[in-house]
């Protein structure tokens, strides 16, 4: 099905501009075979919807409409943190990347690794205190609690990060935990003073 | 040819009725252009309305659609089909009473559209904008135009049908179930209605029609007359006959799918969304099969190009169409929607279609019909090369300055700062930028009716040089004898039956999860393969079945409504299943169990006030949607400019859905609380009060007119029947809620030394506006709150009962909005 000159084949189905045998009202039609670019077009434009269909809609290999627009947001926002890093660290700019997907991804990536012998998966304390609840021993403001992964307390049993950690990864654990707050998981019981950030 | 008998009797065609279609085309093509350019005209200097309500663009420019499309297109459709069908079937037309029938029930249909449309009596959808009784006369017309046609091929001396025909058999056939089924609905009275669907299922079921409007009567009838008139007038045969029936089959099937192209990035389900891009897509050759066949067909008379008006203008409509129907893909690929949707650059889209493919192919028509059908030549091939190249010129201008204005204000919408903020938070900034672009589509629109008016001329003089002709020949006694095969061996037949398995196979790839989809997918393309081996060993054999088809109208016509009602279905009716067990019978158990379910019920509509109704059916009546949508797509630019984007669950009652399709104006899905009621008040009384760069019309007359608060009670109760929530005590308390909850307004707005009459009009639609995006509004005074906040924005009071016990929304962005700007 390649050729559209009828040089190779003299067969009369394949004869350019054959007359067909009927006629309407003076109408005369030929047969000519369909163009092989119309057909490419054809074939390919039902090619690429089947595939799309199986991408987008069967196996949600890509993200639908609505979910896109999420990870918009989230870059707006990381985009925001950055020209606010520059700013400098404070209690507001520890809200925004609380609420920056990747950075609290990223921060619980590190809590899974050092935070949860002590603190356990879910934040609900074993030797460290309950971090799921909505009251805080050492101030919940959140650049108290950066203070206090940063310096730790030794007394208490939580040791400094600042080195092992350096301060970025302390501030993406810091955002982590600022989410844990009244998700009120069980466990240890609750100690401190009730806050609010 | 059959010769065999040789019995010859005489048919003598009706011509006159053809006269009478060609010269009522003419008319109504100079008014629907004339209303093209009053109400581009209106979009360029708004006192264009003259301050009268009957002028106003939401009203005038639903008409002026009806008549482009129905009267000037559907008269001009009608002459050639009559005139064509009567010679490719070589007999008259069944009865001539049933064709005046047809002919003056068209035209009072288009009187009732001309005197209703002005006067705000609409079903506020898009192109079916007449209201239920004109409906009901559009149906009885159509049913005896589609009589007379059908027993017109019963009739015929003709053994086959050509391929003009077949599109003729699908447009009357598909045009019937649409408009029936999108013209569902309720009356409250002779000249209102509330459509049986509402919110995302009337969506779909409106662009399902509104899509297959521009398809089965602006498409295929248009091609089956290119195939015959351009063919007639190049006087040379058709470039491929097997072209033909790949692209009349391929295009009739897909073309219903592509409806949800006009709803991507709405509330829309997704995978009817990406169905809407993807038959789109796959709608680019079968279209192009028709352009090509028309130009392909001119080889070896392109010489008259230069001679012959009439081939100019079927040269350049073939060409329009090719480009529209490339464009219309493109514009369906859902990154290209996301600029192109709202925008300009779909009316240059429609108008590449209207003005260039349609109004061009039925120019052609005219100047070729009438010498014939008045026996003597065109008056003057001067003046239609004129016509051709001022009516050419027009097109040009108004498309190309309708791109730049549409693409300019996509961007100029979605621009963000480095902020990530709005580059340009006031909405009126693009509206102003575009205003030099509406001045150009004026000129064209301009040059396009001063062209027409030439034709007027030309053509009233070539029939005053020539009298009426009748036209007879002879036919076979009797038409030739069929062949054998029964209807059913046709339908068993191998290449039925393998277009049944992959539709079959196809549709349920659709539906399959992921493990057995690729199985699937693997067995359609190895009976896809098989039918093209298949094809290519038994050509001959296909052929005759072909030809066996064609000769049987019954079945053929049966095949193409099978293969028009497959979209529909396969779209329609989950859409219609899904929603109605979803959102609205949320109890509270059901939420506490199921986050999902939860989500949904947080934004679950309730039902609207009496007076938020009274605002509603105003907003409609005055055609409002033509230039404001309430449909916020998931795009950060949106959402920041007008608040969270649109949920499905959230226009659940809408009868009809006011999603809209165009934002000359800001979308209003989230107006509610965004200014106070005085605001509202000033804008609508004089919208450059409050935005001085509007170019909408003022709405004065909505002090003065008030709302039959009494007829409101059965506008509710309709809306009950259609499944809105309303209680027997929300009917009963109907006029005191209106009462309370206006003089709420009327109060507000006299605190500040505005003196309205509560049932006035403008009360009402500040009731609807303020009530946008957002729950329940108070109907009584509320004790007067610590904060100073204007007395709409208090807490919502839950004075109606509703249908599910879940919270109203706050419905406000996580981020923060910017005013949209008026």
């Amino acid at each position: 099905m390649s050729e559209n000159q009828n040089t190779r084949d003299n067969r009369a189905e394949y004869r350019q501009d054959t007359v067909m045998a009927h006629e309407y009202d003076g109408i005369r039609e030929f047969d000519n075979r369909l163009p092989n670019w119309w057909m490419w077009i054809m074939w390919g434009s039902m090619i690429f919807a089947l595939g799309y269909w199986l991408v987008f809609q069967t196996l949600h290999l890509k993200p639908e409409s609505h979910e896109k627009f999420e990870l918009a947001q989230q870059k707006a926002l990381e985009a925001q943190l950055a020209r606010a890093a520059a700013q400098g660290v404070d209690n507001n700019y520890m809200v925004m990347m609380s609420k920056t997907a990747s950075k609290v991804a990223e921060g619980h990536d590190i809590f899974m690794k050092h935070c949860v012998a002590c603190h356990l998966d879910k934040g609900q304390g074993l030797v460290g205190p309950n971090l799921t609840d909505g009251v805080w021993i050492h101030g919940c403001e959140p650049m108290l609690m950066l203070k206090t992964v940063t310096e730790g307390v030794p007394a208490k049993g939580m040791p400094s990060w600042q080195n092992q950690l350096g301060p970025t990864r302390v501030q993406a654990v810091v955002s982590y935990v600022m989410t844990l707050k009244n998700t009120n998981v069980p466990g240890k019981a609750p100690e401190g003073q009730p806050c609010q950030f | 040819m059959d010769t065999t008998n040789t019995q010859m009797k005489t048919v003598t065609y009706d011509d006159a009725i053809v006269r009478a279609f060609s010269t009522v085309t003419v008319l109504w093509g100079v008014v629907a252009f004339l209303l093209g350019v009053i109400i581009a005209a209106q979009l360029s200097f708004w006192q264009a309305n003259f301050g009268v309500e009957w002028l106003s663009f939401g009203r005038l420019r639903p008409l002026h659609t009806n008549a482009a499309i129905f009267a000037f297109v559907g008269n001009g459709i009608f002459a050639g089909i009559y005139y064509s069908s009567q010679r490719l079937l070589k007999t008259r037309m069944a009865n001539d009473m049933l064709s005046w029938a047809h002919f003056w029930g068209w035209q009072l249909i288009i009187v009732c559209a001309a005197l209703s449309l002005p006067l705000g009596l609409t079903q506020g959808k898009e192109y079916a904008e007449l209201i239920w009784p004109i409906d009901l006369l559009v149906v009885v017309v159509w049913v005896i135009f589609g009589a007379n046609f059908f027993w017109t091929l019963a009739k015929r001396n003709e053994k086959n049908l050509y391929v003009s025909i077949w599109f003729y058999i699908s447009c009357i056939v598909t045009i019937a179930v649409l408009y029936i089924v999108n013209n569902l609905a309720l009356p409250t009275g002779l000249t209102h209605s509330y459509p049986i669907f509402g919110g995302v299922q009337d969506a779909l079921v409106q662009w399902w029609y509104g899509h297959n409007a521009v398809a089965f009567f602006l498409t295929t009838p248009p091609l089956g007359l290119m195939y015959y008139f351009m063919v007639k007038a190049a006087d040379r045969p058709v470039y491929s006959y097997r072209l033909s029936v790949v692209h009349f089959w391929s295009l009739v099937f897909l073309y219903i799918w592509a409806g949800p192209h006009h709803l991507l990035y709405t509330a829309l389900p997704d995978w009817a969304q990406t169905l809407g891009m993807l038959f789109s897509v796959m709608l680019w050759a079968p279209s192009w099969g028709g352009m090509l066949n028309g130009l392909l067909t001119l080889r070896g008379a392109w010489d008259k190009l230069r001679t012959d008006p009439v081939i100019k203008f079927f040269v350049v409509a073939v060409t329009f169409y090719g480009m529209a129907t490339f464009e219309g893909p493109l514009l369906s690929i859902k990154s290209v929607n996301a600029l192109g949707h709202y925008t300009d650059w779909i009316i240059g889209h429609v108008h590449g279609g209207a003005l260039g493919w349609n109004a061009f192919l039925t120019f052609g028509i005219l100047y070729w019909l009438f010498p014939r059908l008045w026996g003597t030549k065109l008056y003057s091939t001067k003046m239609a090369e004129l016509h051709f190249w001022i009516g050419t010129v027009g097109i040009l201008l108004y498309v190309v300055s309708m791109w730049v204005s549409g693409v300019s204000q996509g961007l100029f919408w979605r621009a963000l700062d480095a902020e990530g903020f709005l580059k340009y938070p006031d909405f009126i900034e693009g509206l102003s930028n575009s205003i030099p672009m509406y001045h150009t589509r004026l000129l064209g629109g301009v040059l396009f009716l001063g062209g027409s008016l030439l034709m007027v001329w030309n053509l009233i003089m070539t029939a005053r040089s020539g009298k009426p002709v009748t036209v007879s020949v002879q036919v076979p006694a009797q038409r030739p004898a069929g062949d054998k095969e029964n209807a059913w061996q046709l339908l068993t037949s191998a290449p039925m039956l393998f277009m049944i398995g992959l539709i079959v196979l196809a549709v349920w790839f659709g539906a399959a999860g992921s493990m057995l989809s690729p199985v699937l997918l693997a067995l359609l393309i190895v009976l896809g393969v098989a039918m093209i081996i298949s094809y290519g060993v038994h050509q001959k054999r296909w052929g005759h079945w072909y030809g066996l088809i064609e000769r049987n109208a019954l079945v053929f016509t049966l095949l193409a409504l099978v293969a028009i009602l497959i979209g529909g279905a396969v779209e329609i009716i989950p859409t219609v299943l899904a929603s109605k067990d979803v959102p609205l019978q949320i109890t509270e158990k059901m939420a506490a169990a199921d986050p999902v379910l939860a989500e949904k019920a947080k934004w679950v509509q309730k039902p609207y006030s009496p007076l938020e109704l009274a605002g509603r059916d105003i907003f409609v009546r005055e055609g409002c949607y033509n230039c404001h949508s309430q449909m916020i797509r998931p795009f950060r630019h949106e959402v920041l400019r007008y608040g969270e984007y649109s949920r499905l669950e959230e226009s659940l009652l809408d009868h009809p859905f006011q999603w809209g399709s165009k934002r000359t104006g800001p979308d209003l899905a989230r107006e509610g609380g965004k200014y106070d009621n005085l605001w509202h008040y000033m804008h609508l009384n004089n919208p450059r009060s409050t935005s001085p760069a509007s170019n909408m019309p003022t709405y004065k007359h909505f002090k003065r007119k008030t709302v039959n608060v009494p007829a409101l009670e059965r506008h509710l109760a309709v809306q009950k029947k259609l499944g809105v929530p309303y209680t027997d005590q929300d009917l009963a308390l109907a006029g005191q809620r209106y009462a309370s909850q206006a003089k709420l307004i009327s109060d507000d707005l006299a605190a500040k030394s505005i003196t309205v009459p509560a049932n006035s009009e403008i009360i009402a639609v500040i009731a609807y506006l303020q009530r946008l995006g957002r729950g329940p509004q108070p109907l009584a005074p509320v004790p007067v709150a610590a904060t100073p906040a204007p007395a709409v924005q208090a807490v919502p009071a839950t004075t109606l009962p509703a249908a599910t016990p879940a919270a109203v929304p706050a419905k406000t962005p996580a981020t923060k909005t910017t005013p949209a700007g008026h």
